[in-house]
This record gives C-alpha cells, structure tokens and sequence, in this order.
C-alpha cells in the first residue's frame, strides 16, 4: 500500500537555522511525536525506536532514519525503513525552504510503502491512521521549528487532508456542517420569538455553551459497556431499523374480563399504510397454545398470543394491526372495532380459590398449583413449643420493576421459514416456548440481543408478544416487525412481579426465642395467565428457612390465577416474598415475647457453615452475627436507639428494622420437576467461547443476556487473568446471540448467577485457548511448554520462553499458524484452532421429587440491611433517617460492580416498599396506569445509602464468588420492621409489604382486629 | 386523528447541524430526533415526562423531548446525547458517569447527562440537594442514585478545576 501526503507550513525561524535543524537527524528525529530513543549509527543516519500502535496494538519499533539529500538551505530528503508489526514500511521526506518574511516557508511531501500484516490488522483505517500521525508530526516540527510556539501559524493546502483535520479541530464544526440557521431564520419560526424570549434563549444557550466548551482529558473507562453507552450510542430494540419495517400496535381489552363477540377490523385494513391485521382466530388457526409448565389439570390452560373467546384481564390483547409506520398503525387501531359481553371479575386470591368466577373452565378451578412442604417432625415441634405466635393474614404486595426500557422486539419471518429476533427477552427458554407455539424448529429461530434497558427479571414474560411479532411478519410476506410496548402497556400487562398471601401462620418457639417450627398456607396470585408459573410454587423452598435454624417447617403452597395481568419474575422473584415473609415471623415473635429485633435474631441465625437446610440446600458460607454487628456499627445502632426513645417522648415515631436476605443463585432447573415431573429441566449451565482473533485480541462471547451488569467488563477481567494480558486485549461481544453458539439451553440472566456460571465458562473457555496457544508456541519456539509464560512484550501480547525475552512468538502470529499458516504446522497439532467453547456445569444432582428435598441453587449471598425511618402519624409518610447494607457475596471479581448492584437493588426495595404498588379496583381496572401514578423512585427520594462489603468465598464455584443482584432487595424487610418497630407500641401489625402514605393512612385509621396471638405454656 | 397526508416545513439545529424537514404537526420532537435525524441516543421510556430519558437541551434549556411537538421546535437550536464529545474527547460529565459507575444499562444515561449538563450549566458547584432537585425528574432503575450523585459532583469539580 502506498501513500502520498503533501503541504506547507510557516515557522518564525529563519530558512538557516531551520535548515540546520532538519538536516541533522539527531535534531530532527526527536521532533517526531513518537521518538522514543535515538542512536547515531553515521553522521547521516540514525537508528530510532519509535512508539507505535493502532488501536489495542501497541508497542515500540525500530526505524532506520537515513538523510539522503541536504542542500544548504534550501532541500532536505530522508528515508526511514523499519518493521512494524509484522510488516515492513518505507518512506521518504522531503523538505522544500522558502524565505517568508522573517520566518521560513516549509514545503514537505511525504511517500510511505507499507508491506505485509500490518496492513491486514488495520484494514481501511491505515490511511485515516497515518493522516492523523502525520498530523501529529507536522504540529511537532511546527513547534519545534519555532522560536515561540504561540507565534506558528498553519497554512495547510486548501483542499488537502491537513486542511480538512485542522478545520475541524479550529472551528469545532463536521465536515458535513451546513450553515447554522440565522437569528433572523430563528425569530420568523413557528413558535416565534420577542426579543426577551431571544434574550432568554441567548443567555441559556450561551451557559450551555460554556460548559460544553471546557477542556476535556482522555481517561480509560472502567467498563466496556461504558465506552458506548455514554455516548448515546448503545442499540437498543427501538435503536434497531431493518430496512422495510413495519410497525405492530395492540388492540387491548379495556374489561379485565370479558367475552369477545365480535371482531371487525375493515375500517382499520382501509387506512392507507396499514399493510395487515391479526385476530384470535387467525392466531388460533395458525398456532398451538404455549406449553403450560405446571402438571393437569392447570396443563389445560390454553394460553395464545391473542384473546381468543374472552380477554382475561384489563390489557390482553385482542387485535394486532400492522403498519408501515407506528403513527399508523396507532390510528388503525382506533378503527378497530371489538364488541365485548363483560363478565363477573375475581381480583382476590381468596374468592379465587372459591372459584365462583372461573378463569379457565376447562381446568375446573382457578389453581394452577397447590402442594405441600414438609420437613421435619412438625407436630411434635408445636407439642414441645414454649410458646405459639399465630399471624392470621400477611401480604407481599404486587409491584414490578419496570425497567425503563419497556418489552420490544423486531421480528422477521422470511419466506425460507427463517425465524430472527432482535429482542430484549433475557432468557434462552423463549425459543422453548415460541418454537413449539408456531411449529418452528429451534434450529431456525435466531434469537439475539444488544444492549437492554433493565429487565429485573421482568422481560422473560416477554415471548407471547414476540411469538405475535412472527405471526405478523409471517403475514406480511416475511417483513421485519417491530412492537413496542407503551408504558401504559406495560403498566397493565407487562408482567407484575407476583403478589403472595400468607394465611394461618403458627409459629412454635422455645424457651429462649429459638423458632423450632412454622406452618402456613401461602397463596400466590399470577394473574390471568401462568406465564412463567407456577414456578414460583418451588422457587421459594431455595430460602425456605430463610438465615434460620429451624429444621421444622410445613408449607401449604398454592397459586392462583385472578382478573389481573399476566406475573413475570421480578427481582428477587419468589425468594423475596418468603424472606420478607420470615423476617415478619421473627419480628413479630420478637415483639411478642419482648426480645429486641438484634437479639432474636442472633439466638436464631445459621452459625456453621455449610449448612444444608431441611429441604436439602446447601447454604456455602456466611457469617451472619459478624454481619449484623457490622450493620449496627454502620448506622450506629446504640445512638438511634436512644435518639428513638427520645423522639418517641416528643411523640414522634422512629423506627428501627433489620432485614436479612439470601440472594441464592445458580438454580437447579431441577426443582421444576417438584412442580411438574414431566418437566425435562434438570441442573444449570452455561458456555463461553474464546476465540484468538487474527489482530491477536481475543474474542469472548457469552450465553447471558447482560441488562446492565457490566458482564462484558467482568468477563474481560477472568479472561485477561488467565492469558496474562490487559483487558484491552479483550473482545467481549455484546448481548446474546443464538448464532454464536455461546450458550446453552438454560442461557439467560437470571437466578443471580453470571459471577459463577458466566463466569466460570468463560475461565474454562479462556484456559482451553491457552493451553492450545502453548502448544502452538512451544512448537514455534521449539522449546518445552512448562518454558513458557504469557505476558505484553514490544509487539503486543505474547507467549515466550521465561527468562528468554528475545525467544517470542506474539499472540497474532500464533493466529496466523492456526487460520492462514496451516501448512507449517505439523500434523499433530492441527486440531488446535484457538477457536474454543467450553460449557460450565454446575454439579448438581436431581431432585426428590416425591420429598420435594434437594440442593435447589448453588450459593448463597447474603445482604443484612438495618433501615432507620421516620413515620408521621398525621400525613403517614415515612422518611428514611439512615440506612445501612451489609452484602457478602463470596469473592468479589469487580467491587465496583457489586456494590452498584447492591445499591440498584435496595433502590427497587425502597421504591416497592414506600412508592411502588399496581392495585386493581374490584372490577379489574389497573389503577396504575401510567409512571404519573406508579410513582418509580426518583433521586429526589431516595436516601443515601451506606454500604460495607464482606467476603465469605464460597466453597463451590471455582474462584469463589456467588451470585449477586438479587438480594438489595432487603429494604422490603427492613423497612417492615422498622415499621413494625415503630408502630408495635401501639398495637399495630404490620401486615403488608407496601407503605405509601396513602396505603398507610387507611391502616392507621382503620386498624381493627388483633391478627396476632401468643400462647405460652 | 389527523390526515397523515398534512406536513409542516421546519427547521431544526441539531447539534450544530441545520435539519430542514416536512413533518405531520403530531410528531413529537423525540421522533424527529430519533426518526428523522437518525440520532438514536435520546431515548423515550415513559411517553408521558416523569421518566426524563427523552432530555434534551433545546435552546438553552433541557425539556423532555417526549412531550414536545417538533413543530414547536422549529427554528430552535437542540443538543443531544450525541453533541456532547468534541474531537473525540469524552465530556467531563460522560467521563465522570463512566468512572463514577453512574450507569448500569444505559438507557437513562443519554437524559442523566443532559439534566447535568443544564443542572451544571445554571450552577457550577451544585450541592447535594441542588443535584437531588434538578435530577428528580431523570428517573434510573439501575444504580439507585447513590452514583450518580457522585458523577454530578466529579463532573462539577473536573469542569470547576477545567
């Protein structure tokens, strides 16, 4: 490749002493930007060592810099030679002076050849590359020709590349910048301007202005995701624009129940631009119901992506419209016209269970689960028991985390029977849904993500839309589609986290405020449809004892199915409600008997570690009392006690609540099978593939579906470890991506498990390539593997013989054996290919189904947060005074990370707890139609957080972490029990999990009843 | 509903580049941003102004761009997500954000950024409090805040030491 580079510049020195300079490469070469060091082999030529690097490449190269020409004052040619990264290169300079007034004219031209890899490593960007060096170089001799650097001036040829460079770095405008629309342009537009409004506007653009304008340095960012998505420049599904689009709206049911009569979409299909239309019967017609996961007779809900007969809940959709634009299809919609018969509603878990309004008749009753939990001898326990604490009715309540980028997907059916989607599902598990639903093979369903808004959990729910997506590509002769969900959708029908009751809770105690048993009947509500249920049923028996030593346990578990919107998993899912539902239980038997929250607690806490509960999990590690110790010191626990008990003498009520969580994670699929053992889910895993890229960067792709939680970065960081290298070094592909063959069935992120399952694929993957690279090596070297070492020498990462530096082969050279190079390598060592995948499996065994007993989740974090809150009787709002996290999730791989994670997490815990709810009216109505009326947690009120890190490393993941992200969601208890702790003095229970003001004013002022008794024997 | 066939001419700069388009009078200006200018970091997550992840600066001030015509634009001077790195040189407040860990999806970020922005423009050293109140209408889902109180405060100081 050759290149020519020409212009001029002016310097204040006269033409003789630049002369001088030029013509002598001791004084010219260290002008070079990159000179690094210099010695003289003659008089004329000079042997350089220059600092080079494209991108990640980098490192130093020798140059011979030869002055060929010198005629006194007028002309100076050189010619540099050198090898650079795997090429060689050959360029010639030559120096024109010219009288310029005082000063000297400089007239350079510059031809440079470059042969070999170098120019396959850099492709097209070599001449953007030597543009920009080349620039740098002519600035430096600029100033180093120059008696006073301020005084230089540019004089760039008008049209040439310089020009262009320094236009733009002058004037801060594009290349492509057409002219700024004039004041008097601005004062006729539309809106129209006076003269204060101009002023107005002037002074506020102008502070813009300056503090756009400020000096900015270049820093290396401390994630991978970031580099991208500060800019604005993440792809996100509405970011993604297939050519010839088309764009899908919903119909919805405005009744939470009601049969669909009539369906007459023609005024709709008349609208210019409207390309299509879906109804029931076509998707009847055209797909088999989704695979119910629970066993018969729920297995008998016919769940499609449409209403079918009835809408079931306030939001299910009944008609898709397509269109070529959103705009379209919004108005389509309004021309569609559905005629409804409404039908008796049940909204509450209790008259559910009677089902006097059933939801799905075939099914014979609104439960899609009910089972028992038994463990150890119960009834002997409350024969024995000192004391009983029965607790009539508890509730978790219904909220979701409402990610800010709502559910979406672009969906392509082509006419090959090609299925793609550009999705924000998180979970492989969909295309298990969607394939048999559409009488797709899973091998033709690409499924692929980029970078997702949040999800929590949440966008697993996601599939019966994509499934309809598909449907209405597949009608529109094989067009991408895509359908976005408003928020008012997603307010209605984007997946709540489930609501769980508990019933009859007896709970037995020793002497000494020990639990010894508990028994209860826990009902959970789903909503209209089992999307992902009735998983929760099992999910919750991965706590089961929650931190506590009780081996005694009997649990009615049952689910429902009401009026509502389809339940989705949300952060925490199912464990959350059962920690919070035991943290009630130890503060209420706490209070009953008079033992302070701290102190029953520690009579009550799992000591020994590893602990296997009595269903048979295996809690790692931990060091609970160490951790509650910490928290009281973090909030200083002694002095809010006091400050309580003076505030409480004013009349005002501080409150003071612990809550411990277990964030278990790694999940065995296995507990499925305690639901349904027909389900063919047993264990966990997930695969990574680590490939060695011809630039001699390494590739890493992963199974995950990351949301924000920096997997890119902290796969890197494993990688980088085991290749002895920078994390620069690193690619790790963004999203999921089924084409990548990165991942295994149970692909996703989800069950707090990436630090273990994510990441010890990515460790094995990254171990097989460096085993295969060593091998290379040790051929190429010919030296012995145990010689060797990896490490960044001159030319980039490099394997090398310890101890012999000069004995190196680097890491792109190692690629060019396995990809171009075939030939030179023997015949024994041709099946490395430095392109490897490896799948972790979690070692798990399968469940006892019949005992419901078994290892349900790998490890076990743990968070204790202690929350001090203010509650004012008169308003009943709640202020949080302090507030202190305790996590403990094993090692730590990026500390950063873990403790954003940490703070996430007890921000949706604050939110659900004081701000977040969906209630339903009694007719079904969604009565949080809108982020005006959820109300998610804003900055302003939300406190600071005070947060201490611990390290119990556990015992079975390779480098010692547990999963993590989950368990934040502690303030839910805590805030709870500073609740309780607050009002119990006034014989006030704190039986729901929600504390907005205006939930709790109804509490305050209609409390009756007394759900809690004490017998003591 | 409106006939799709009627379009106004306008006139919009957006980050220093003029866009003259013709557009229905109900296109919101996050639509023309993201649609017709085909810059896709501005972001809508609510459609109804609590969220703020549709901020932009529009003539001087940050608005949320979800419930702004275009129309109403016209003549008007934007800044996005997009206008904030020069020659390739991050913002402070971007840097700050990044190295801070004030972002974890992204989504919100575009719109964090430009309250900043304005937040810091009005008011170089903003306490706590003042942060808490001009950032009260950007909402995160991710971070819980507690970090992006500290980027705002990086970012001030780096812009202050400038």
């Amino acid at each position: 490749m050759e290149m020519k580079f020409d212009g001029e510049f002016e310097v204040d020195l006269p033409r003789e002493k630049v002369f001088v300079i030029l013509s002598d490469p001791e004084k010219f070469a260290p002008l070079i930007p990159t000179f690094h060091s210099l010695e003289m082999k003659d008089e004329r030529t000079a042997m350089l060592r220059v600092k080079v690097g494209i991108g990640k490449i980098r490192g130093t190269a020798s140059t011979e810099l030869t002055l060929t020409e010198a005629e006194a004052p007028y002309r100076a040619v050189y010619i540099g030679k050198g090898k650079v990264m795997q090429g060689v290169y050959e360029s010639i300079s030559s120096f024109e002076l010219e009288e310029s007034g005082q000063g000297t004219l400089v007239k350079w031209q510059a031809e440079t050849n470059l042969v070999g890899k170098i120019l396959s490593l850099a492709g097209g960007g070599m001449r953007g590359y030597a543009e920009k060096e080349i620039s740098k170089l002519i600035s430096s001799l600029q100033n180093g020709l120059s008696s006073n650097p301020q005084t230089v001036t540019a004089k760039p040829k008008a049209d040439g590349w310089l020009a262009r460079i320094l236009r733009k770095s002058d004037s801060g405008e594009t290349e492509t910048a057409e002219t700024p629309v004039s004041e008097s342009k601005i004062a006729e537009g539309l809106a129209g301007f006076n003269d204060e409004q101009l002023d107005r506007r002037k002074e506020a653009q102008g502070k813009i202005d300056n503090v756009l304008s400020t000096a900015r340095a270049e820093k290396r960012l401390p994630r991978k995701e970031d580099n991208r998505l500060i800019r604005g420049q993440g792809l996100f599904v509405d970011d993604f624009h297939p050519a010839g689009m088309l764009h899908m709206v919903l119909v919805r049911s405005p009744y939470a129940h009601a049969k669909i009569l009539n369906i007459d979409v023609s005024a709709a299909e008349a609208l210019p631009g409207v390309v299509c239309t879906l109804t029931g019967a076509e998707v009847k017609a055209q797909t088999n119901p989704f695979t119910q996961l629970g066993p018969e007779p729920s297995a008998l809900i016919q769940d499609y992506c449409l209403a079918i007969d009835k809408a079931l809940y306030q939001g299910d959709p009944v008609v898709a419209v397509v269109a070529e634009s959103v705009q379209i299809a919004t108005d389509a919609a309004q021309l569609v016209d559905v005629e409804y018969e409404t039908l008796p509603v049940v909204v509450d878990c209790k008259e559910s269970m009677q089902a006097d309004v059933m939801l799905h008749e075939q099914v014979g009753s609104n439960y899609t689960w009910q089972g028992e939990f038994e463990f150890g001898e119960v009834d002997k326990a409350f024969e024995d028991a000192k004391h009983v604490v029965k607790i009539d009715h508890l509730k978790f309540h219904r909220y979701g985390s409402t990610a800010l980028e709502p559910n979406a997907v672009v969906a392509t059916w082509n006419q090959m029977g090609e299925l793609d989607y550009f999705s924000n599902t998180i979970m492989a598990v969909p295309i298990a849904m969607i394939g048999p639903a559409l009488s797709v093979s899973s091998d033709k369903i690409r499924l692929r993500t980029h970078d997702i808004g949040g999800a929590f959990g949440n966008k697993i729910g996601n599939y019966p839309h994509m499934t309809l997506a598909a449907l209405a590509s597949k009608k529109a002769g094989g067009a991408p589609v895509k359908w976005l969900e408003t928020r008012s959708e997603h307010m209605q029908a984007g997946g709540h986290g489930s609501e769980r009751n508990f019933f009859d809770t007896e709970v037995a105690l020793d002497a000494d405020g020990v639990i010894t048993a508990i028994r209860s009947t826990h009902v959970d509500d789903c909503g209209a449809y089992p999307r992902y249920e009735p998983l929760a049923c099992v999910i919750w028996a991965q706590v089961m004892p929650a931190t506590y030593k009780l081996r005694n346990m009997k649990i009615d578990m049952r689910q429902v199915v009401t009026n509502k919107g389809p339940c989705a998993p949300n952060r925490g899912y199912s464990r959350l409600p059962h920690l919070w539902f035991m943290e009630r239980c130890i503060d209420i038997c706490g209070h009953e008997l008079g033992i302070p929250a701290d102190e029953i607690r520690l009579r009550n806490y799992i000591q020994e570690f590893p602990y296997t509960t009595p269903n048979g999990c295996v809690y790692d590690s931990g060091d609970l009392p160490m951790m509650l110790k910490k928290a009281k010191a973090l909030v200083g626990w002694d002095e809010w006690k006091k400050k309580q008990e003076e505030a409480r003498k004013e009349g005002r009520y501080i409150g003071i609540g612990i809550g411990t969580t277990l964030d278990s994670g790694t999940n065995n699929f296995g507990q499925s099978q305690i639901i349904n053992p027909f389900l063919p889910f047993t264990g966990q895993s997930q695969a990574s593939t680590a490939k060695l890229d011809l630039d001699g960067t390494v590739s890493i792709a992963v199974g995950s579906f990351p949301q924000g939680q920096g997997h890119e970065t902290t796969s890197a960081q494993v990688a980088a470890e085991v290749l002895g290298i920078d994390t620069d070094f690193i690619n790790v592909k963004t999203g999921f991506d089924t084409a990548r063959n990165s991942h295994t069935g149970t692909g996703g992120t989800y069950a707090s498990q990436f630090a273990v399952t994510g990441l010890s694929a990515v460790h094995g993957a990254a171990v097989k390539l460096r085993d295969e690279m060593k091998k290379l090596a040790a051929f190429s070297l010919e030296a012995n593997e145990d010689d060797l070492e990896f490490g960044v020498g001159e030319m980039g990462p490099e394997v090398r013989v310890k101890g012999s530096p000069d004995k190196n082969i680097n890491f792109w050279a190692l690629s060019n054996l396995a990809n171009y190079n075939t030939a030179s390598v023997p015949e024994e060592l041709r099946d490395l290919h430095l392109n490897v995948r490896h799948v972790y499996v979690a070692p798990f065994q399968t469940v006892d189904k019949e005992k419901k007993y078994g290892n349900l989740t790998l490890t076990y974090a743990m968070q204790l947060h202690i929350a001090v809150i203010e509650l004012n009787r008169e308003t009943a709002q709640t202020k949080i005074l302090d507030y202190g996290i305790i996590d403990d999730c094993g090692t730590v791989i990026n500390h950063m990370i873990v403790e954003g994670q940490s703070h996430g997490g007890a921000g949706h815990g604050i939110a659900a707890s004081l701000l977040e709810t969906m209630p339903h009216d009694k007719d079904g109505n969604v009565i949080c139609g809108s982020f005006t009326d959820y109300a998610p947690i804003t900055i302003n009120n939300m406190p600071d957080l005070k947060y201490e890190n611990m390290e119990s490393p556990s015992p079975f993941s390779y480098n010692g972490a547990k999963g993590m992200g989950e368990g934040g969601g502690a303030p839910l208890l805590s805030i709870s029990a500073a609740m309780q702790d607050a009002l119990y003095g006034d014989g006030i229970i704190i039986q729901n999990s929600h504390h907005s003001p205006m939930f709790l004013y109804e509490v305050l002022k209609n409390y009756e009843g007394n759900p809690v008794s004490l017998e003591s024997r | 509903m409106s006939d799709s066939t009627e379009t106004l001419s306008i006139e919009i700069t957006v980050n220093g580049k003029v866009y003259q388009r013709d557009v229905e009078p109900r296109l919101l200006l996050v639509e023309f941003i993201r649609e017709n200018v085909g810059l896709t970091g501005t972001h809508v997550g609510c459609d109804t102004s609590y969220c703020g992840a549709c901020t932009i600066i529009l003539n001087g001030e940050a608005i949320k761009s979800c419930t702004y015509l275009a129309v109403q634009a016209d003549g008007g001077e934007v800044i996005t997500v997009e206008g904030l790195e020069k020659e390739g040189q991050l913002h402070p407040l971007q840097q700050a954000f990044s190295e801070c860990h004030g972002l974890q999806c992204g989504y919100c970020t575009p719109g964090m950024l430009m309250s900043s922005l304005a937040l810091l423009a009005e008011n170089p050293d903003p306490s706590v409090k003042d942060i808490r109140k001009r950032l009260a209408g950007n909402v995160c889902r991710c971070t819980g805040y507690q970090n992006i109180i500290k980027s705002v405060q990086s970012a001030a100081k780096q812009l202050q030491e400038g």
